[in-house]
């Protein structure tokens, strides 16, 4: 029997779905961390997912880029020898969020088809997910609508709508179909299930608080007249530089690369590891000669990255509006409220 | 492991180095050593002036490095390295018969069909002079296809000076010019003394039939630079320079090198001067 493309689950679904996941390979899922916290982890316990969450500490990216992660085994002359490590075991992301969706598929774009150059570590591991999306209410933190990402399905094999007691399913591909044919299938969901999910994306946008004070097709222009604001100075005051905001982003994707000996010194590992702009030494070059020696240039850079320059690229800012960076900020320096301070003096000069 | 392809027909081998043999090696200066290297049975690196390889130190990691030879040396290439880090103090301490990792060649290199029947004016600044080498032995091993060839090299003292004979042998040729400068003149050195733009009142050129090449060191230099041919009358689209970041892919992933909206590994490493003005934070 075929699933449905819209079905309904009662939660019991859910979990016999998450066991399903768990048996037949990793599963990486939200699990609740602290009071509030919530992580994306590889779970040995399905039961241990938790399938209402606002947000992660750090975004799901880390299934297909891990924070630090070996790409590379070589062996020390004499006798050198190099070869890529790169994995392709399948397994399922749960758990997903629009916005979180949203930012897997610019990844798919930098990591993948950007300068026709394909990065074979992210490529396989992506290629090997089974992703399924999850519906989500905002917080204080949240501004998805602003960034155009709140209804994103497009990178989900199979996306769950809380509806009532249960959740409504949709099957967006054929791992998503495979991934409930057969054992979870439930039944058709009515006409007004299926609008009660639909209604969401209007909940969502009602209870969303925080904004971005422009449409995106302006925002770049908009930046770029205030490229000597005063307001990454004065943001530069309060940031530590300490990179959390790159950290957690689902969207940044620079890393650095380090060599790593064994025990014999004779073999080891390259191994990539996150890296951020926001770091002193990120544009340093020999001389040394630093391209962004200032606190406020790299504040300037990370705006600028996002909503000027790969806006520009892909046609779209690479924010999906998450709120990490905000909510994460050890200095409390929020991302709409700078773009909001500068998007406000670029409309006061051109007045 | 290059060419071997991973479930959705992706390359497996983007990231993986091809193991290399250095065959010759010598010091230049007290700071810089050159290093002749053989990729498996002699195959050509199939590189242009200007482009860069990633050189391996398995242990110490790798580096972008550009290639100091022309195209059209066969069987092996060359690498100038200073010694710096820990990886470049790794290499200088290899000779002969030791292997490396090399990936590449990465980046655009030099206009080299612009400066085809054109004067070349080459301006150089301390090690920038080793990927130029690579532009001005393809002039030489092509002579009849290009005009002059005016050569400005400024390096901070005689002692930091590279390929000297090389320097000899070019200007030995009545269509070029070589000019050498040095910011800190030693006792005994009788050339000139003042950084490379000090060289630029003593030669003429017809700007409109030069392209100008030039890799001068710290970015300040560079504007310099510009602002001096712009005042002999080159036009910005015959200038260009070769821009200095930390690659570490080479391939435009890992973001090191981003300018303003472009990747220097794989737009560049080669701007125009009307490129360049464009791009902040570019020098």
């Amino acid at each position: 029997m075929t699933a449905r493309r819209r079905a309904m689950l009662g939660e019991a679904d859910v979990w016999a779905l998450l066991e399903r996941a768990g048996k037949r390979g990793p599963l990486m899922a939200p699990v609740k961390r602290g009071r509030n916290s919530f992580a994306f982890e590889w779970v040995e316990d399905p039961g241990a997912v938790a399938l209402r969450y606002v947000r992660t500490v750090l975004p799901p990216k880390r299934a297909m880029f891990p924070e630090r992660e070996a790409f590379l085994r070589f062996r020390r002359p004499p006798g050198a020898g190099a070869e890529a490590v790169v994995s392709e075991e399948p397994y399922v992301l749960f758990g997903v969020h629009p916005c979180d969706l949203a930012a897997i598929n610019q990844l798919d774009w930098a990591m993948g088809r950007r300068h026709e150059v394909v990065d074979p570590n992210y490529v396989a591991r992506r290629g090997a997910a089974t992703i399924v999306g999850m519906e989500c209410l905002p917080d204080e933190y949240c501004f998805c609508p602003s960034v155009g990402t709140c209804d994103t399905r497009e990178g989900a094999d199979l996306f769950l709508t809380p509806v009532g007691s249960g959740y409504l399913a949709e099957v967006l591909t054929g791992k998503g179909r495979e991934l409930l044919d057969g054992r979870v299938s439930g039944r058709e969901a009515s006409s007004e299930e299926v609008g009660e999910a639909e209604a969401w994306s209007e909940t969502k946008r009602r209870m969303t608080s925080c904004q971005v004070d422009a449409e995106m097709g302006e925002l770049a222009d908009l930046l770029d007249s205030r490229y000597e604001s005063q307001v990454w100075e004065e943001t530069a005051l309060r940031c530590y530089s300490c990179g959390t905001c790159t950290i957690v982003c689902p969207t940044c994707f620079c890393y650095d690369v380090e060599d790593r000996l064994d025990l014999t010194l004779m073999s080891g590992t390259r191994e990539r590891e996150y890296d951020s702009c926001q770091y002193p030494d990120f544009a340093l070059v020999a001389g040394p000669h630093n391209f962004r020696e200032e606190r406020s240039d790299r504040v300037r850079h990370r705006w600028f990255r996002k909503f000027v320059r790969l806006l520009r690229e892909y046609g779209k800012p690479f924010c999906v509006g998450c709120g990490r960076c905000t909510q994460s900020c050890t200095a409390g320096i929020g991302l709409t409220s700078v773009l909001n301070a500068v998007i406000a003096e670029a409309r006061e000069s051109a007045a | 492991m290059k060419g071997d392809r991973i479930g959705s027909g992706v390359e497996a081998g983007l990231y993986v180095p091809e193991i290399a043999t250095i065959v010759g090696a010598r010091d230049l200066t007290w700071q810089d050593r050159v290093f002749v290297v053989e990729l498996a049975g002699g195959r050509s690196l199939g590189h242009r002036p200007g482009q860069f390889v990633q050189l391996s130190v398995f242990g110490f990691g790798e580096a972008p490095i550009s290639v100091c030879s022309p195209p059209e040396k066969a069987g092996s290439f060359d690498l100038c390295v200073r010694k710096l880090g820990g990886l470049t103090k790794a290499l200088h301490g290899l000779g002969p018969g030791d292997e490396v990792g090399i990936r590449g060649p990465f980046g655009n290199g030099f206009p080299m069909k612009a400066m085809r029947g054109m004067d070349c004016l080459i301006v150089a600044g301390g090690i920038g002079l080793a990927p130029l080498r690579s532009v001005i032995d393809s002039i030489f091993l092509n002579r009849s296809e290009y005009g002059r060839l005016i050569l400005l090299y400024g390096t901070r003292s005689p002692r930091d000076i590279l390929f000297p004979e090389e320097l000899e042998a070019w200007s030995a040729d009545p269509r070029n010019e070589v000019l050498v400068t040095v910011d800190e003149a030693s006792e005994g050195w009788g050339g000139h003394a003042g950084v490379v733009t000090t060289l630029f009142p003593r030669v003429t050129i017809d700007p409109v039939r030069t392209v100008v090449v030039a890799l001068v060191g710290p970015p300040v230099m560079y504007r310099f630079v510009m602002a001096e041919l712009e005042a002999m009358g080159v036009p910005e689209d015959h200038m260009f320079f070769s821009l200095e970041r930390r690659m570490r892919c080479g391939v435009g992933k890992c973001g090191h090198c981003q300018v303003d909206g472009r990747c220097v590994c794989v737009d560049g490493p080669v701007f125009s001067a009307r490129e360049i003005k464009t791009m902040k934070e570019s020098v």
